[in-house]
């Protein structure tokens, strides 16, 4: 039914690896490492903040991207779940029941929104986090 | 469909789905009877209902794994399948072995089963998923040795791709590993043992492959992307799902009486079992992402990227979410494993039948895809399917937090069916997203005879 092609490689747009590297820290900080990636993350952001021009604009636009979507997970994961708590108590188990449905929802939606923005990066694309990502 | 044995794919996916139909039917029942107890009592009780919805799980499976083999495996090795009529042959034993075996379950008690079939002569009935009388697990032994035997002879006289290698390895496995249902020790903890290595190593390990392979089949058709690109990835997964699978698996030995090592390496292995599905889901969209030409079938391309998505969330995350040992102590037996295995299974393997079926039926129905109505119903089923299933989730696993709360973490536990009664209201949510999932299934068996005044137009 169909012609095998060749993969398009598009490792040759200027700031391909920063990009990429900016959306895996972004999810190793989801899932594997949390806090550590971020703190990598932010000292690259730092790094390059004001080289976007000459550095690349899609290195600069999954740059921004990644940091801004980490520090509104690190909200949503935990600011929100310490609210819940202290809104319900510990002690109460519909407390538990929420946090937990909640968590596992919101870590999942962002956890995806950092698959999409890995494959845009690995495909030299520029991808913009809806509601946590900055629209400059 | 170039290859003119790729055919006796097409009974094996029919008898795949109607089981499949039964199989959910048979949830609902359940469902219902967590809340209304004695509903359809005694013509078919809970543990009857509990047998058929999980034996018919792994059978229709399984005739879904070797029709999606059936299909795929002449079309890698650019060979006709070796023995068509054994596959055919085969279909048949399989079919009528498993009506009947479903039948006996519902017409006769389970302890009648046993004597007439002479359990006690070679005793292997009873463990979960795996309560076939034993001439029946040896019947559905010789029907997998004869599958695998069929297919393993195909490859090894066509071209050998990463794709059916994996596929082979993973079937070959699920046959091998099948053996260990017909050795039943009597020390309670090494049948545990044993009976993991079945079902467990099954699903967390050897499936994975099939899966994989399934996937990749599919990406590669729908997308034009050269197949060196996705191999590579594949050999990834397969590591991944090696090394996670095998000792991960410890997450279910946690508590049967083993040595308390298995906790620490049941824990650490279970953090690395997510990332097959991960990988998988990247790969799936950046596959389509970079794809090289536009697929006429888009119902099959959105079953390709939602299998990998919904088998991460489901076999990944909701795995994840207590194969911890210190927050399994809590949860184990609950109805957060409930939720779990109905959205890991959903996700992984129900959904990547689905999948193959999808890509493969409108071939072997001599069409390039189904009309553009058809796939609008069955791209609906698809939605109806996979958020209910979502939602069945949730359902569980709210009802799986307060029963673990109020069952085992609270200073003042109350009793199993105190409890039960407590998680009412989330069971009653579960059976209306459970009936919404039939009518999912029913949409998607539907959208197959729905015909399009487009289909003459794509027909080959």
């Amino acid at each position: 039914m169909s012609q095998e092609g060749v993969v398009q490689k598009p490792a040759s747009i200027p700031g391909y690896i920063l990009a990429v590297v900016a959306e895996s820290l972004y999810l190793i900080n989801l899932l594997v490492l949390p806090g550590l990636a971020f703190l990598v993350l932010a000292w690259l952001y730092l790094k390059y903040e004001n080289k976007y021009e000459s550095l690349s604009p899609l290195a600069g636009c999954h740059l921004r991207q990644t940091f801004s979507a980490s520090i509104w997970a690190g909200l949503l994961l935990i600011l929100v779940v310490w609210v819940i708590f202290m809104a319900g108590g510990v002690n109460a188990p519909y407390t538990w029941v929420i946090v937990i449905l909640y968590f596992t929802i919101c870590h999942f939606t962002l956890v995806f929104l950092g698959i999409v923005g890995l494959v845009k990066a690995l495909a030299g694309e520029k991808f913009h986090y809806p509601i946590i990502g900055p629209t400059s | 469909m170039p290859y003119l044995s790729q055919a006796v794919a097409k009974p094996y996916f029919i008898a795949a789905i109607t089981l499949f139909l039964v199989q959910t039917v048979f949830g609902l029942i359940i469902g219902l009877q967590y809340v209304v107890g004695d509903f359809l009592f005694p013509t078919i009780p809970f543990n009857v209902a509990r047998l058929v919805h999980t034996n018919l799980l792994i059978i229709w499976l399984l005739f879904g794994f070797m029709g999606a083999a059936y299909y795929m495996v002449p079309e890698e090795a650019e060979k006709e399948l070796y023995s068509p009529k054994l596959a055919i042959i085969l279909f048949w034993i399989f079919l009528i072995t498993s009506i009947l075996t479903i039948l006996s379950y519902v017409l006769v008690p389970y302890a009648t089963l046993a004597d007439i079939t002479n359990n006690h002569f070679f005793p292997t009935m009873g463990r979960e998923f795996l309560e076939y009388p034993t001439i029946i697990k040896i019947i559905l032994f010789v029907v997998m040795v004869g599958f695998v035997y069929n297919i393993g002879i195909t490859i090894l006289r066509g071209r050998k791709t990463v794709i059916n290698l994996i596929l082979l390895t993973g079937l070959t496995a699920t046959t091998v590993l099948f053996m260990l249902a017909f050795y039943n020790p009597t020390n309670p903890i090494l049948a545990k043992y044993f009976w993991s290595w079945i079902i467990h190593l099954w699903v967390e390990c050897v499936w994975v492959f099939v899966m994989s392979a399934i996937l990749a089949f599919v990406l590669v058709k729908i997308t034009g992307i050269a197949r060196e690109y996705i191999d590579k990835w594949l050999y990834v997964i397969v590591a991944f799902a090696l090394v996670s699978g095998i000792i991960g698996t410890g997450h279910n030995y946690f508590w049967i009486g083993t040595p308390s090592y298995w906790q620490w390496w049941g824990s650490i292995f279970s953090i690395f079992e997510p990332f097959p599905f991960f990988i998988m889901t990247v790969l799936a969209f950046n596959m389509l992402n970079s794809r090289r030409q536009q697929c006429l079938n888009k119902a099959a391309t959105i079953w390709a990227l939602g299998t990998p998505l919904m088998a991460f969330l489901g076999a990944g995350v909701l795995g994840f979410l207590h194969a911890l040992a210190p927050i399994n102590y809590y949860t184990h037996g609950t109805q957060i494993t409930a939720a779990h295995s109905h959205l890991s299974f959903y996700g992984a393997y129900v959904m990547i039948i689905l999948t193959i079926i999808s890509y493969a039926m409108p071939m072997l129905r001599g069409l390039m895809a189904n009309s553009k109505t058809s796939q609008m119903v069955e791209i609906w089923s698809f939605w109806l399917m996979t958020v209910s299933m979502v939602f069945i989730a949730l359902f569980l696993t709210a009802a799986g937090i307060l029963q673990v709360y109020l069952q085992r973490a609270t200073d003042t536990p109350l009793s199993f069916m105190v409890v039960q009664n407590q998680l009412a209201l989330f069971y009653w949510l579960r059976e209306i997203a459970g009936i919404i999932f039939l009518i999912g299934l029913v949409t998607y068996i539907v959208s197959f005879f729905v015909v399009g005044k487009e289909e003459k137009d794509i027909t080959r």
